[in-house]
């Protein structure tokens, strides 16, 4: 490793996104500091920035940098979008939330922009010190996001626990990481895989640095059996936080994941590893499915379903190949616009953030008001995966892969997981459109932005679900590429 | 007029139709329900087209449209139809305005929406039928779940909850495992001929082994026994349907119960003709315990609903031991059968549901002496009940009749019992009609009742001119039907190799593939005459 550092001549513009993120977020604190008169306008500040951003992503060149720890590619370019998308959607959520709940500040953007940088990184990156660079700032963000209700306690109780558990979970990866360095000289994953495929026998301390990193990573990925956090995490967060949080944070860990993955297995991953991807990807999936039948907290039930839809993923990471990689890039995609847009009609429910959002909350919702209705019910079909959504189009994708490599036993196991999922996704139709409401009816509020941002939500999951060939293609692509990069 | 894109055009008019009811404003009752009579109306003098439009002799799909939908994985936008689905389409397209006319009072609650769920539902029925690409159908055959649902849900009866989930989840279990199956066979494909595909006709050609052909029959099957019903997987049936209102019921009982035959026949037999060969008893005999334990179910109800529900289960065994037993006479009776049973119970819950307008009670109990009260009400239902039984004349005995007869040759002793469940038939409808129609006028309630309202006149009107037409002239409708069947038996006979000669390539220039068939037909009908 040099310690002197290399400077590729396009390197300004290949982090161009992430520097416009920064930059957006220093002038939006300073704003708040000396211009608190503009706060009504730092949301759509917000999302020109994100705009901005999205056009630099796609104009950013190709290649690594920074002396080959830095990757933009056709796939880091769509994981861009995966979290703009998110950001964006969140940010749009956010506006009139915070402005209901009197919290508006230059910082909640700022935070929610670096957190974005920090999953970006986290994409990126090619050696394990940037990816763990990327996890502290985006966990930072999300610490002081979790617990941006100041004066509620749910909230705080939130922010602490994840703060407590996250900064434990980081230790272990960083132990991990250690582990790793000590053994083979490298944190790069090019040194990794060279390392892995220079050595005639796996070391026993190295299934004790996967096991390390693995439950640091399930961590964050809130994978059974570390999964405890997520339900109360959610549902202290502010809801716009949460539904950014139960997204794209768990997206740029997989991508993250897949490289590590990928370096220590040499395209074939060894058995004994394989069979924790799957226990972890089975409990997943059936506790998250299962518990959440018993949730009558609409973000309670989000978190277990956020629980087994990570579970779905990690089916992709079992079977490693470049289309288990599409797959998971298009399920992230998918999983962004239909769980944003359930945590959206959920946040607009006008309510003493302290008192669980239960499904009464939402009783007879699809007749008073029909967009938001219809809304939560698309997502509601899409994350149960039935056509015409693209949360059917997403498993299929993954399912497919499962198949093609030979592990149908994993694909009818997430079948039979998503039959359970149907019955709690469907609850949620039933109490919009087949219940009357209990007095006192909670009022959804009617937002412009937060309508823009749930039209977006089904237009996407629409599309996605009857088009779905375009990104299939691209993810495809993209993926087959990424696998190549890493000897 | 749409020379290439009739099937489409069919297809999506409904959906339309639908999106463009969601403007409406919601008090706009009677133009809301106007327009989506008339959308209906217009789906389907467009398939009326396709009927004529359909070359009667020919087996392979016509008609038949191809756009590439997700080429990376071989999955296509493919329509077509053939003597196997296209009475069921016409079927879809003549029993919605029906629906819709018949419920134009008594859906009191958010009209706007049923009507739209009416739609969306008839849009995945008709795209189920025409769908020659595995992926597509399946997209469509749960799609329909979700309008069906909502009506079960929403518009159904006091314990139309339960009913409803239970409807969803039997269903989705079922098909979500036939979807294993579904990509499975898209990879034997890729294995196979070197690339992915999911077109129906380029399955047939696949060589499965036996012991796999086994697991992805029992993922097929599975999924197609719960949807028609065979005992033991009927329970959410009932329920359903006495549940549902009337509107749903009809849809329901007539149209989405073929789905499960048809699957049977297009994709069950042709796929795994030796896994079929070896279970097709098992099959045929949980269709003749539907047969007769439906009829003695049906029997002692004391719900009219509940009896028509059960007695739903009885007739659809036989289409399903027409099916396995799998001879030309059988196979073409069911799917006449499955037609006929649209028509007649479908009529039938209409029936029912006017009664249960006027009295708010469906119980046996509760009337007596109709027929002096409502002699119009009594005459068309006296018709509808001897068509369910299978009187001659009637459309129900002609399919009866040919599938008992064609299934003797090949399941003697199943048809032997099965033909208990017409004598079964004759007794449980025939107590029906004298409990409700004649003896005095025992409840007081009973003595004002009006007869027939102008829709619910309209409405039935065609069902009992449908009965009438194919129980004497039944001709027009096997002619079409038969020469599909004739091709299909020859795919699904455990032909090994020879499977492939009779199938149909979208290569071929479709005069030359219809004279190719005939001339196979011939051949086969010298054959057997030999």
């Amino acid at each position: 490793m040099t310690l002197v550092p290399i400077l590729e001549p396009n390197w300004m513009r290949a982090i161009l996104p992430e520097m416009i993120l920064s930059v957006a977020g220093l002038i939006l604190i300073l704003l708040d500091a000396f211009a608190p008169r503009l706060r009504p306008f730092f949301s759509q500040l917000t999302v020109l920035a994100l705009v901005a951003t999205g056009f630099a992503s796609l104009r950013a060149p190709g290649g690594t940098f920074f002396g080959g720890t830095y990757e933009i590619s056709a796939l880091t370019l769509l994981f861009d979008l995966v979290f703009i998308l998110a950001t964006l959607l969140a940010t749009l959520l956010s506006r009139e939330y915070l402005a209901r709940e009197r919290l508006e500040g230059g910082e909640y953007f700022a935070l929610i922009l670096w957190g974005t940088v920090g999953m970006m990184m986290m994409a990126k990156g090619l050696d394990l010190l940037i990816v763990i660079l990327g996890l502290e700032l985006l966990s930072i963000c999300i610490f002081v996001l979790v617990g941006a209700h100041r004066r509620i306690a749910i909230s705080n109780e939130a922010s602490l626990k994840y703060f407590l558990m996250g900064a434990f979970a980081t230790g272990f990866i960083l132990y991990g990481t250690a582990l790793l360095y000590g053994m083979s000289g490298s944190t790069s994953f090019t040194g990794l895989s060279t390392w892995y495929r220079g050595v005639p026998e796996a070391p026993p301390l190295l299934t004790l640095a996967v096991v390390m990193m693995m439950g640091g990573f399930g961590f964050k990925l809130a994978l059974a059996p570390f999964h405890g956090w997520a339900p109360d995490v959610y549902q202290g967060s502010p809801t716009p936080v949460a539904a950014w949080l139960s997204t794209a944070p768990k997206a740029a860990t997989l991508v993250a994941l897949i490289r590590i993955w990928h370096a220590l297995s040499g395209g074939a991953a060894p058995p004994a590893w394989s069979g924790i991807i799957a226990v972890l990807s089975v409990l997943s999936m059936m506790v998250g499915n299962l518990v959440a039948i018993a949730q009558r907290d609409l973000k309670r039930m989000l978190a277990y379903s956020g629980i087994a839809h990570v579970g779905y993923m990690m089916i992709a990471i079992y079977v490693l190949r470049p289309e288990s990689v599409a797959a998971i890039t298009v399920y992230a995609m998918t999983y962004v616009l239909m769980n944003v847009g359930a945590f959206g009609v959920v946040s607009l429910l006008r309510k003493n953030q302290n008192d669980p959002q239960t499904l009464d909350d939402i009783a007879g919702l699809g007749f008073r008001h029909p967009f938001y209705g219809f809304v939560l019910a698309i997502c509601m079909l899409s994350l149960a995966g039935i056509p015409p959504t693209a949360g059917f189009m997403a498993k299929l994708l993954l399912f497919k892969v499962a198949i093609e490599a030979g592990a149908i036993w994993i694909a009818i196991v997430g079948i039979v997981a998503s039959i359970f999922s149907t019955y709690y996704y469907l609850r949620v139709v039933y109490y919009l459109y087949m219940k009357d409401a209990d007095e006192p009816v909670v009022e959804p509020d009617r937002g412009i932005f937060s309508m823009a941002a749930l039209g977006i939500a089904v237009i996407g999951i629409v599309t996605i679900g009857l088009l779905p060939a375009p990104l299939f293609r691209g993810a495809l692509a993209a993926a087959a590429v990424m696998l190549r990069t890493i000897p | 007029m749409f020379s290439n894109t009739l099937l489409s055009a069919v297809l999506w008019l409904p959906l339309a139709g639908a999106i463009i009811l969601m403007a409406f404003p919601r008090r706009a009752e009677g133009a809301i329900k106007a327009t989506a009579l008339g959308i209906s109306l217009l789906t389907f003098v467009l398939s009326l087209l396709i009927v004529t439009r359909f070359q009667g002799a020919t087996a392979a799909f016509q008609l038949t449209e191809t756009r590439d939908w997700i080429p990376d994985w071989g999955i296509q936008y493919a329509l077509g139809v053939d003597g196997i689905s296209l009475w069921l389409v016409l079927l879809t397209t003549f029993l919605t305005p029906i629906v819709l006319l018949s419920s134009w009072y008594s859906i009191r609650k958010h009209p706007k929406e049923y009507v739209i769920a009416m739609l969306a539902l008839e849009f995945g029925m008709l795209g189920a039928f025409f769908a020659l690409d595995l992926i597509l159908f399946y997209v469509f055959f749960e799609l329909m779940l979700i309008p069906m649902y909502l009506i079960i849900g929403v518009w159904g009866g006091k314990n139309r909850i339960y009913a409803a989930i239970k409807f969803f989840i039997f269903t989705i279990a079922g098909s979500l495992l036939m979807l294993i199956a579904i990509l499975d066979l898209g990879w034997l494909h890729a294995k196979q001929m070197g690339s992915a595909s999911f077109a129906i006709t380029d399955l047939y050609g696949l060589t499965i082994e036996p012991r796999e052909q086994l697991l992805l029959f029992i993922a097929f099957t599975l999924a197609f026994a719960i949807k028609v019903p065979l005992v033991p997987l009927h329970t959410w049936l009932p329920d359903a349907h006495v549940e549902a209102p009337t509107g749903g019921s009809i849809i329901l009982a007539g149209v989405l119960l073929k789905l499960g035959t048809y699957g049977f026949v297009r994709f069950v037999l042709p796929f795994f003709p030796d896994a079929t060969a070896e279970w097709a008893w098992l099959l045929g005999l949980l269709a003749v315990i539907g047969i007769i334990y439906g009829a003695l179910i049906a029997w002692v109800q004391p719900d009219m609903k509940k009896l028509v529900a059960y007695s739903s289960v009885s007739h659809l065994g036989f289409c399903v031991l027409g099916i396995f037993a799998m001879t030309q006479a059988s196979v073409t009776g069911s799917i006449l059968q499955s037609i006929n049973h649209g028509i007649s119970t479908g009529a039938l819950f209409l029936l029912v549901g006017v009664i249960y307008d006027r009295r708010h009670t469906r119980l046996l109990a509760d009337f007596g002496g109709l027929a002096r009260v409502m002699p119009i009400f009594t005459v068309l239902f006296i018709i509808t009940a001897l068509s369910s039984v299978g009187l001659p004349g009637l459309n129900g005995f002609v399919g009866e009749f040919l599938i008992l007869a064609g299934s003797f040759r090949t399941m003697p002793r199943l048809t032997i019992a099965a033909t208990t469940g017409v004598i079964l038939a004759a007794i449980y409808l025939l107590w029906l009609v004298q409990k409700v129609f004649f003896g005095p006028v025992i409840h007081k309630e009973n003595e004002n009742l009006p007869d027939l309202r102008w829709n619910e006149l309209l409405a039935v009107s065609p069902l009992i001119v449908m009965m009438v037409w194919i129980g004497l002239y039944p001709a027009p409708f096997l002619s079409r039907i038969e020469p599909s069947v004739q091709q299909l038996l020859a795919i699904s006979s455990r032909g090994g190799n020879e499977r492939m000669v009779l199938g149909w390539t979208p290569d071929e220039d479709p005069a030359a593939a219809a004279a190719r068939a005939r001339a196979e037909a011939l051949r086969a009908v010298e054959g057997e005459s030999r």
